[in-house]
């Protein structure tokens, strides 16, 4: 069995449909990933001094409880597989729903199931991104935005963000690209992204070396562009 | 004139180590006050303590008629009273020198950008860097970042003035210039300011009182050249000694 040309050129329509999905479910992942992300990261530093002035009383156990809570969320996800958080949302999740309440038919769509995955499992990883970011910010220059007499909330959005948000595009690059690939995972769950697309043809027409070839080389193409992009980013801000 | 800061017995620990044991100060409006003493004598912890960077531990502290601990929830607004000018200049990066100095006034004061920048820029052109406005703090030299500093504390418009060493991490060439500016807004606005620093020099020309720190103590004070000419302790004495012979 010679390569055959053809065979890739057949398959490209499912594959690029595939891809499609692909990059939906990445970028909505990695969107909703930086939010919990920026959230969780932010929270495991609460009332911590990489954040400004220690909270006394009240404040300072409300902050505790959003650290442990943030903490509990990164352990969670970082400690388990995303194929077995993937399974966990699509077949899991709905029976607890069921279990609980009186809802006969509750059911999660494949595709929203892969979104929610990757939001949560890239959410706790940009959130250790985020929170070493954040701890690098040298304690000199929170003391000079202090002591000009601005808000707590001034001063992480204006000091402690920009300068740590550049410091955070290196590894954010890799984990926007573990996401994407990760994506491939969900052929476990039947969504029809690139792998799966892949892995159907195959199954008809027993063409590895073609189609392989070609889902690898796609994957290639939109983790540069994903890198590209970011290298872009980082470069506007290279000047500090 | 009225006391602007005045502390009570204030103690300052760091855990189990008390670094300042029961000061008591007091400082007038419009007095320029220089503090010396060797390193980790707890000068600038003192100055810290003014601006609640380190909040004390015992006593009372009181900044323009803000009492600390009791009113410890204003401490904002004792830092919009108290500027401060630090060691490491710690200027934000990515602003540039104009952004830097319109910060606070944008920002703690809550004014309007042009109105913020146009009083940035005559502060740049009061320590002589109009025309650096648009530089970044690392395009800038360690004189030029710590002027911009020093414009960018007194942009808020507070009444006091704090320096933590300022010109200790500068070439000694550059040291100069940050004091000529230190000076002149001594001269020109009569601005509180309490400095450590070991430039006798500007002690001497500019400090209506000098005080001597040892070991978490005030040791010794009084007017600049009197307390250089006649020390009275033994450490103060060696400490001076060190000093000269830089």
């Amino acid at each position: 069995m010679g390569f055959e040309f053809s065979v890739i050129t057949d398959s490209l329509p499912a594959l690029f449909a595939g891809a499609k999905l692909t990059w939906i479910i990445t970028l909505l992942g990695i969107a909703g990933g930086m939010f919990f992300g920026i959230l969780a990261g932010l929270g495991r530093l609460a009332g911590t001094e990489h954040l400004g002035e220690k909270p006394h009383g009240l404040p300072a156990y409300v902050a505790m409880a959003i650290r442990y809570l943030s903490g509990g969320y990164v352990e969670t996800i970082r400690g388990t597989p995303i194929i077995v958080q993937a399974m966990f949302i699509y077949f899991a999740f709905p029976m607890i729903v069921k279990g609980l309440t009186d809802i006969e038919r509750f059911r999660i769509e494949a595709l929203t199931a892969a979104v929610i995955t990757i939001v949560i499992n890239a959410g706790a990883y940009i959130a250790e991104i985020v929170r070493g970011s954040v701890m690098s910010v040298n304690k000199g220059l929170l003391e000079a935005g202090q002591s000009l007499g601005i808000s707590r909330f001034q001063l992480i959005v204006h000091i402690i963000g920009p300068i740590a948000f550049r410091r955070m595009i290196p590894p954010l690059g890799n984990q926007f690209i573990i996401s994407l690939k990760d994506t491939s995972l969900f052929i476990v769950i039947g969504v029809g992204e690139l792998t799966r697309q892949g892995q159907e043809i195959m199954a008809s027409n027993f063409r590895a070396l073609e189609i392989w070839l070609t889902v690898a080389i796609m994957y290639l193409i939109m983790t540069t562009v994903l890198a590209v992009t970011l290298r872009q980013v980082e470069n506007k801000m290279k000047i500090f | 004139m009225s006391n602007i800061i005045e502390m009570h017995d204030v103690c300052k620990s760091f855990g189990d180590t008390e670094v300042l044991h029961a000061i008591n100060l007091a400082i007038k409006e419009g007095e320029v006050v220089v503090v010396i003493g060797p390193s980790g004598s707890g000068k600038s912890t003192l100055i810290r303590c003014m601006n609640c960077l380190e909040m004390i531990s015992k006593g009372t502290l009181v900044v323009d008629n803000i009492r600390i601990p009791e009113e410890r929830r204003r401490v904002r607004q004792i830092r919009l009273e108290v500027g401060m000018v630090f060691q490491q200049f710690n200027l934000f990066p990515h602003m540039t020198a104009l952004e830097n100095v319109a910060f606070g006034p944008r920002k703690a004061r809550s004014m309007g950008k042009s109105k913020a920048e146009e009083i940035a820029s005559d502060l740049l052109a009061k320590v002589g860097l109009a025309e650096f406005s648009n530089k970044l703090p690392g395009q800038l030299s360690g004189g030029q970042q710590q002027r911009v500093a020093i414009a960018r504390a007194l942009a808020v418009n507070p009444k006091v003035m704090l320096f933590d060493e300022p010109t200790s991490a500068l070439d000694p060439e550059m040291i100069g210039e940050v004091l000529d500016v230190m000076k002149k807004i001594a001269k020109e606005s009569g601005m509180t300011m309490v400095v450590v620093t070991h430039e006798m020099g500007f002690a001497s020309q500019v400090g209506d009182r000098l005080i001597f720190m040892d070991d978490g103590y005030i040791v010794e004070e009084g007017k600049p050249t009197e307390v250089m000419k006649n020390p009275q302790s033994k450490r103060l004495t060696e400490f001076l000694g060190h000093v000269k012979h830089h």
